[in-house]
């Protein structure tokens, strides 16, 4: 009995040392950034790419002694939180970091899957949040506090079509895409509406589609090449691109093939090889010839990380930049974190021609930026060259 | 015509992978009538160890700067990789099946499913996010034929798949452990009386599934070189459609239904709108065996089935 | 040394004898009894909670008992134990033993009274501890309505793969079925949106609909079971599996072609009706009708057909019959579960749907036990929490839980509670 009780003792007086050696600290505001990212699950790559970006940002704050608002300088943690890219834990982790951590901007989540119900919780608490990379229209649909960082669907799906046009002169084109992910579905659906304004009903003269997680495209292929398809136009992601390419090229397919924004990651050429000198996509920046901020981020992330960022990094680090300024932009915080929320959303809505290492960007009444795109041609040396640049 | 000879080419392609991976899922399940969720992801481990393999060998061969030639390098790669990947397979019936032999069926499913899991997470702890390409062992050579287009990869991977069903088949049917495998399927309680070795059989069985996931992942490497932690996932459980198709009992049978779901496949996408592939596809399933309810050529269960 | 032996001797009994004590005193004490204790362990937590936070340096009062704190910040967890000795552990047991006398005499009362009376006033009692426990944090609360939604869904899927004995994979094809049904209804009916347009009745009536809305879920589940039933019942065997597979897969597809629902970038708005009295009063109904079922001579039937089906028809049971209206009845809770998920999340897409959702379903029924009532619930409470607890390990977590679940296959192969009754009556009757 002795025993037990002087255990028991012992353990709470060890307990409470404790529990005073960690109060050490002042309470004081620490503005808090949520990420709420894909770390586990289908698209690690995604979660990754979102975190170390946000963990460099991070650095620069921390170098810097905090972030300034107004004349005080507040420290600054990041809060990640796994979404295992279903939509509930994307639910479940938004409602944390806002009632529990006290986040003051989430940035994220990545695939609209997880985003559009994830930004209602947001919405719904009024807690400013930017998906950098979803572009579903009813992600930032009727919620004031609901932004993103890449340019949608609309926008991007002409710009291929009219580059084509201009740059080839083809009539019948055909489109390969996952019928089952919300970003390539989106952006074939626009593309073929660009095409046929352009060139008039029935010119794309092969529209097809495969599910997600597919590898084998041979019948899709097989039936694009039978129809006489002057090019192939397919918004996918770099590792189904390498797969399209390559059994395109077996099949006899060897007209060009298009892409757009999520071919832009080192991946794409190193998985691809040399079937995939000399194709076109359209992004937000290329690269090889990328200058100032945009190639300082790249040469950092590489030189950290060991391979260039993928553009779900670049927009991330964006989409945080953007918090950031919107922060700033505040002018001083209350220390009410509920006040301060609404106050950083009033300032991201009114960020004008903000410079993002992805292109300049306006929000428009719905959140969703406005911005450029540049066309990268893949060089002979695998390497992303500028080609030419277009602006809504 | 030269359309649809084109399609039977790529069926034929995308078949054998089925039709190699459900050959390991109907191994076990025609003789411990257990379902080997773990087989999808022993594929991709597989194709892991080839990749590991073919680098390591490519190396050793620029090392000792020796010219070593594509089908060389192809068939050591295929098989170390066979026989490191049939180790997998019995450590995997070890410690995931033989404690619970006694167990419900359902039990041992799961935990195939869990070691399953730890396979993906594991690989993706221990090599990263990154996707890696798989290395083009031979040269791809492209030959057109009057419009229909084949390329030395395609043949050889038919050929290949083909070349180790039939040895499969013969050795069941051949040799004496082929004979016990045979007796084991049919009632696996009396067998061991008979002084065949459940503990030597199982192992065994799990040993040439996973050899021949493996095989199939080297193929499958060469064909589609994106490789990808979670790429079994999808292909293991299409392929246990097909080896439960095929019929209980029955190595040709699985072997068959493999091939008829690839077929189904690229078929439906190249008649119907490809959106629709996979709703059709599976409809015709459903409707095989609404008509032939044991599958292909299995017999019904004659043993009292365990939960 | 001869004085020391009886030393040992008389401190090691009295330390073995500590622990067996407190047990046995505890033993005594009803459920009641620890209802009353719980609830008031969450008033206290309601009341001090946040001063006691405060005073333990922690950031808030922990939401899970301050497992998901510990793992982030390690040093926090002498604070977070102490909290949850200080607010949880000792409230409960002093409360539960100290009013074990008159609980239990309450306890006795209740047993004269009909059954589903004592019943009422014990769910009265679990819903007043939820409710005042997720007060604290709109978290814990999400948290707790998910869990619910899981015990349900485990449950149903018990039915067929633990009662029934056949092996469907089907469940998250019932699941979308049931989650697009109820959704497709509430959103023509109730809600201005962008795929029906405007609202047909006034979204204030909404709630009422509600329990309508659950039902057509389940009813397009249980339809959707009806065309996996009649080609995979004609024989016994495992082509259910296959067959439930296939199903999955074509449910996916179609619900990708449709585009008047969205297709696959999928429905959302659906209103928020997935509250806390909403799921509670539908887990409590699924547990009563599901338990009645398996306790039926329907249930009984379905077990005689598990373990032996010629038997079973031998013994003049309908075994075709038997199989396919207990698969039905398992995927209508799938359903209903399904339209809670979507009322809950506000957002349903296909490719949430899949083999993932599969992979955990069959996780929490083969975990928690099969052929039983109570496994269920434990196998869902506790592989959501898990999972939910140690999402700070990132990619470890994915080795971790399924290492524990194979464990405990090794060592339990039927899960963790199988084959045990519910039995309502001595959970809930007095301890004296």
């Amino acid at each position: 009995m002795r025993k037990l009780s002087t255990v028991l003792v012992l353990v709470f007086s060890v307990m409470l040392v404790m529990v005073f050696i960690s109060c050490g600290k002042k309470r004081e505001t620490i503005i808090k950034i949520g990420i709420n990212a894909p770390i586990t699950g289908d698209i690690p790559k995604v979660g990754e790419g979102s975190k170390f970006a946000a963990q460099m940002w991070l650095e620069d704050i921390e170098k810097a002694g905090g972030l300034q608002v107004g004349d005080k300088k507040y420290p600054v943690a990041l809060v990640i939180e796994d979404n295992e890219s279903k939509a509930e834990s994307a639910v479940k982790a938004n409602t944390k970091m806002i009632t529990e951590d006290g986040v003051m901007v989430i940035i994220g989540p990545q695939s609209s899957k997880q985003a559009v119900p994830a930004g209602g919780v947001a919405n719904d608490y009024q807690t400013p949040m930017i998906s950098p990379w979803s572009t579903n229209p009813d992600t930032t649909k009727d919620r004031p506090f609901v932004f993103r960082a890449c340019f949608l669907d609309p926008f991007q799906g002409p710009v291929a079509a009219k580059f084509v046009k201009e740059e080839f002169g083809f009539t019948r084109a055909a489109v390969l895409y996952d019928v089952a992910s919300d970003y390539p579905k989106g952006l074939a659906e626009f593309f073929k509406k660009a095409w046929e304004e352009i060139n008039g009903p029935d010119s794309v003269v092969a529209y097809e589609s495969f599910t997600t997680k597919d590898t084998d495209f041979s019948s899709q292929l097989t039936k694009i090449k039978d129809s006489g398809a002057e090019f192939l136009f397919t918004p996918q992601y770099y590792n189904e691109v390498a797969l399209i390419v390559k059994q395109a090229h077996e099949l006899g397919f060897n007209n060009p093939i298009i892409g757009s924004d999520s071919w832009g990651s080192a991946e794409t050429v190193s998985l691809c090889g040399e079937d995939c000198y000399g194709l076109f996509f359209s992004t937000h920046y290329a690269a090889a010839g990328a200058q100032g901020a945009t190639k300082e981020f790249i040469d950092r992330y590489q030189q950290k990380h060991g391979y260039v960022p993928d553009d779900v990094a670049a927009l991330t680090w964006d989409a945080i930049r953007l918090a950031q300024q919107a922060i700033e932009n505040t002018g001083g915080l209350t220390g009410d974190v509920k006040k301060d929320r609404i106050a950083v959303r009033d300032q991201l809505a009114k960020i004008k021609d903000f410079a993002g290492i992805t292109g300049n960007m306006t929000f428009t009444e719905e959140g969703d930026p406005i911005k450029c795109a540049v066309i990268v041609r893949i060089s002979d040396q695998g390497e992303y060259e500028f080609y030419k640049q277009v602006c809504p | 015509m030269a359309f649809f000879l084109q399609n039977v080419i790529n069926a034929l392609q995308w078949g054998s992978f089925y039709a190699l991976i459900a050959l390991g899922y109907s191994m076990v399940y025609s003789i411990l009538m257990l379902f080997n969720f773990t087989h999808g992801d022993i594929f991709m481990t597989g194709t892991y160890i080839g990749f590991g393999v073919a680098t390591a060998l490519v190396a050793l061969a620029t090392a000792l700067s020796w010219s070593m030639p594509g089908w060389l390098l192809l068939v050591l790669t295929i098989i170390i990789a066979m026989f490191l990947t049939s180790i997998l397979g019995v450590v995997v019936e070890r410690v995931g099946y033989r404690p619970l032999r006694e167990a419900p069926r359902a039990s041992a499913a799961i935990t195939g499913l869990m070691i399953g899991i730890m396979l993906e997470y594991g690989n993706l702890a221990i090599l990263g996010t990154q996707r890696y390409n798989f290395p083009s062992i031979i040269e791809t050579a492209t030959y057109d034929v009057g419009g229909v287009f084949l390329t030395n990869k395609k043949i050889l991977i038919v050929g290949v798949a083909l070349l180790l069903m039939i040895a499969l088949h013969q050795f069941i049917h051949k040799t004496r452990w082929g004979m016990a495998m045979r007796a084991m399927s049919y009632d696996f309680q009396v067998v061991p009386l008979m002084g065949v070795s459940l503990n030597v059989i199982a192992p065994m069985t799990f040993a040439i599934g996973s050899a021949l996931a493996a095989a199939g992942g080297i193929l499958y490497g060469m064909a589609y070189p994106v490789l990808d932690p979670f790429m079994g996932i999808l292909l293991g459980w299409k392929s246990f459609v097909a080896a439960i198709l095929g019929g209980r009992g029955s190595i040709l049978g699985a072997a068959l239904a493999g091939f008829l779901l690839g077929f189904i496949e690229i078929f439906t996408a190249m008649v119907f709108p490809s959106t629709f592939r996979d709703l059709i596809a599976y409809s015709i399933i459903l409707l095989i065996l609404t008509f032939r309810p044991y599958g292909f050529f299995g017999q019904a269960h004659s043993a009292q089935l365990r939960l | 040394m001869a004085t020391q032996i009886p030393q040992t001797a008389t401190s090691e009994h009295a330390t073995a004898g500590l622990l067996p004590r407190i047990g046995r005193s505890l033993a005594t004490v009803p459920a009641l009894g620890w209802l009353v204790g719980v609830l008031c362990a969450v008033i206290i937590e309601y009341v001090i909670g946040d001063t006691l936070a405060v005073m333990l340096y922690l950031p808030k009062v922990p939401a899970l008992f301050g497992t998901t704190l510990v793992l982030k910040q390690p040093l926090l967890f002498p604070s977070a134990l102490l909290f949850v000795l200080l607010v949880y552990v000792l409230p409960i047991g002093a409360v539960a033993r100290l009013s074990a006398g008159w609980t239990n005499r309450a306890a006795v009362a209740l047993e004269r009274v009909p059954i589903w009376l004592s019943v009422l006033v014990h769910l009265g009692l679990l819903y007043a501890v939820l409710h005042v426990w997720t007060e604290a944090s709109d978290y814990r609360l999400q948290v707790a309505k998910l869990i619910m939604i899981a015990v349900m869904l485990t449950l149903s899927i018990n039915v067929i793969n633990g009662y029934m004995g056949e092996f469907s994979c089907s469940h998250p094809g019932f699941m979308a079925l049931g989650a697009y049904a109820s959704s497709v209804f509430t959103l023509l009916l109730f809600k201005q949106d962008r795929l029906f347009g405007a609202a047909l009745l006034p979204e204030s009536l909404g709630p009422y609909f509600f329990p309508i809305a659950l039902v057509i879920g389940g009813a397009a589940a249980a339809l959707g079971a009806l065309v996996v039933a009649i080609p995979s019942f004609r024989t016994r065997g495992d082509y259910l599996a296959i067959i439930s597979l296939a199903f999955m897969f074509i449910v996916k597809s179609a619900i990708e072609n449709i585009e008047p629902i969205g297709g696959p970038r999928g429905m959302g708005g659906q209103p928020h009706w997935s509250t806390l009295p909403a799921v509670f009063a539908g887990m409590a109904i699924c547990i009563w009708i599901i338990n009645n079922f398996v306790r039926s001579t329907m249930g009984k039937a379905l077990n005689a057909v598990r373990d032996n089906e010629i038997a079973a028809d031998a013994m003049t049971v309908n075994t075709r019959r038997t199989k396919m209206v207990a698969f039905m009845f398992g995927a209508f809770w799938a359903g209903v579960a399904g339209g809670f998920y979507a009322h809950e999340v506000r957002h349903v897409t296909p490719g949430s749907f899949g083999i993932q959702m599969l992979a955990e379903i069959l996780a929490m029924v083969y975990f928690g036990g099969l052929n039983s009532v109570v496994g269920s619930i434990v196998g869902a409470v506790s592989i959501s929490m898990i999972s939910e607890i140690l999402k700070p390990l990132q990619l470890y977590k994915w080795i971790i839980i399924p290492l524990i679940l194979i464990l405990v296959m090794i060592f339990r192969p039927t899960g963790l509670v199988a084959f045990r009754d519910f039995d309502i009556k001595r959970i809930l009757g007095a301890r004296r």
